[in-house]
């Protein structure tokens, strides 16, 4: 069984670093042959979730046990979920730190190691965190289907077809345009777009209008400028707006073969 | 001291969204009562349209809830992040496809992870799959199917995946790594 030690350094004389997270590398090393591999830690300089990186560095290694200084409680609970047995308080060199593991040499102080959580507790936490992401939901959808009850009592389907001619091309291009101004949560898409069909709007369209809602978010293009920047947003939103085009083509002609 | 902060505020922002989003359906129900007082037949009309939409999503609904439920049982971040990390070739955009596909949540909670992910090496390419996988929401297949039937989802579903392969690919070319 491989382990994995927070490390200052790349070899085994090396402290064993203090903050499991930002430590700048982790050495991986099977205590009985004392063969390691020294891995820079994709989280040592600290930014956000910084300590995922390191927690899934040490899980894709299989290693059943890490030894560091001090771990957060979510990096804990991740590792110890995964199956490995986690003990903090170490110090020293990695070298001893890996000895004394191996020898089975674990004062009450440095020793830690967390049971698995029950089924129980597993299964409300589920529940409760889908409540709260439910609870979130909820509002904007009713919104959505109040506002789908006033637009089916006053906006004729006469006015409809004035938007949506019926004409493949121009109901497509204003399906995808509407399904790029707006966005929220896919599953709001799905009751406007299922009231249009059932107000005779194409499945053009509609299907235009649902893949735009969750790829194409003008909304968001600001949010998403600021974080991968303003040549990978225009470029990926204006191909994306291609693929809306595209995909509502095949799917509809895909479709209508298959029902013949 | 730090945490009980940090506590603090992430409670503060949990109530700023949940006000957020109280906005949208407040301005809903401030037109229901214009409507109500100009034209209260109508206004009938809608609700009623409004509550039999609610009742033909019942079911669906409580499968997507089930649904929710047995993926935060068995999906992490951590699983996810684990995805979509610096693996290059077929088998980075299989991995990212699946991560947008089981992502959850709205897209702009995603934006600071990916930035991330891609100063740490993970492609422009796998970055744009991802994100045009996000349109598949097995959770919501349920709420889908009820309004477009079975065979619509699918071949739509299998377009979405394909097309978004094209926009990694496109991107790709149009953006060096």
């Amino acid at each position: 069984m491989k382990i994995a030690v927070s490390s200052e350094d790349l070899n085994l004389e090396a402290r064993v670093a203090q903050r499991f997270g930002i430590s700048p590398y982790l050495i991986i090393v099977d205590p009985e042959t004392m063969e390691f591999e020294a891995v820079p830690n994709p989280g040592a300089a600290g930014q956000r979730a910084a300590g995922v990186q390191t927690v899934v560095l040490a899980i894709s290694k299989e290693v059943g046990a890490v030894l560091t200084g001090y771990l957060s409680p979510t990096a804990m609970k991740y590792l110890t979920n995964n199956g490995i047995e986690v003990i903090t308080g170490v110090k020293g060199a990695v070298s001893e730190a890996v000895a004394l593991y191996r020898n089975q040499i674990h004062p009450a102080t440095i020793h830690r190691k967390v049971k698995p959580e029950r089924t129980r507790t597993i299964l409300i936490r589920a529940f409760n965190s889908t409540g709260k992401q439910f609870a979130n939901l909820l509002p904007i959808f009713v919104g959505v289907v109040l506002l789908v009850g006033l637009f089916n009592t006053f906006i004729s389907k006469e006015l409809l077809s004035l938007i949506f001619p019926g004409n493949a091309l121009l109901d497509t291009l204003c399906g995808a345009g509407f399904g790029s101004i707006l966005a929220s949560n896919p599953i709001n898409s799905y009751v406007i777009g299922g009231e249009l069909l059932k107000q005779g709007v194409s499945l053009f369209a509609v299907t235009a209008f649902l893949t735009a809602w969750v790829t194409i978010g003008l909304v968001q293009l600001p949010a998403e400028i600021a974080a991968l920047g303003k040549k990978f947003a225009l470029i990926r939103n204006a191909l994306s707006f291609a693929l809306c085009m595209a995909i509502s083509f095949l799917t509809v002609a895909t479709y209508y073969a298959i029902l013949g | 001291m730090i945490s009980m902060k940090a506590k603090k505020d992430e409670i503060s922002t949990q109530k700023r969204s949940w006000f957020r989003n109280l906005i949208f359906p407040g301005c809903v129900l401030v037109i229901y009562g214009m409507v109500l007082v100009i034209s209260p037949a109508e206004a009938a009309m809608a609700f009623g349209s409004s509550a039999g939409i609610l009742f033909n999503l019942m079911l669906p609904l409580s499968l997507v809830f089930t649904i929710m439920v047995l993926m935060n049982l068995f999906l992490k971040p951590v699983h996810i992040v684990r995805f979509l990390g610096p693996e290059s070739g077929s088998k980075g955009i299989v991995l990212s496809a699946v991560a947008g596909i089981i992502s959850m949540g709205p897209i702009y909670a995603w934006y600071p992870l990916l930035r991330e992910l891609r100063e740490k090496g993970a492609k422009n390419s796998l970055i744009a799959v991802f994100l045009a996988n996000r349109a598949v929401k097995p959770f919501l297949l349920p709420i889908m199917i009820a309004y477009l039937g079975g065979v619509y989802v699918v071949v739509l579903t299998l377009f979405t995946i394909a097309g978004s392969l094209a926009v990694g690919y496109l991107v790709n070319i149009l953006i060096k790594d």
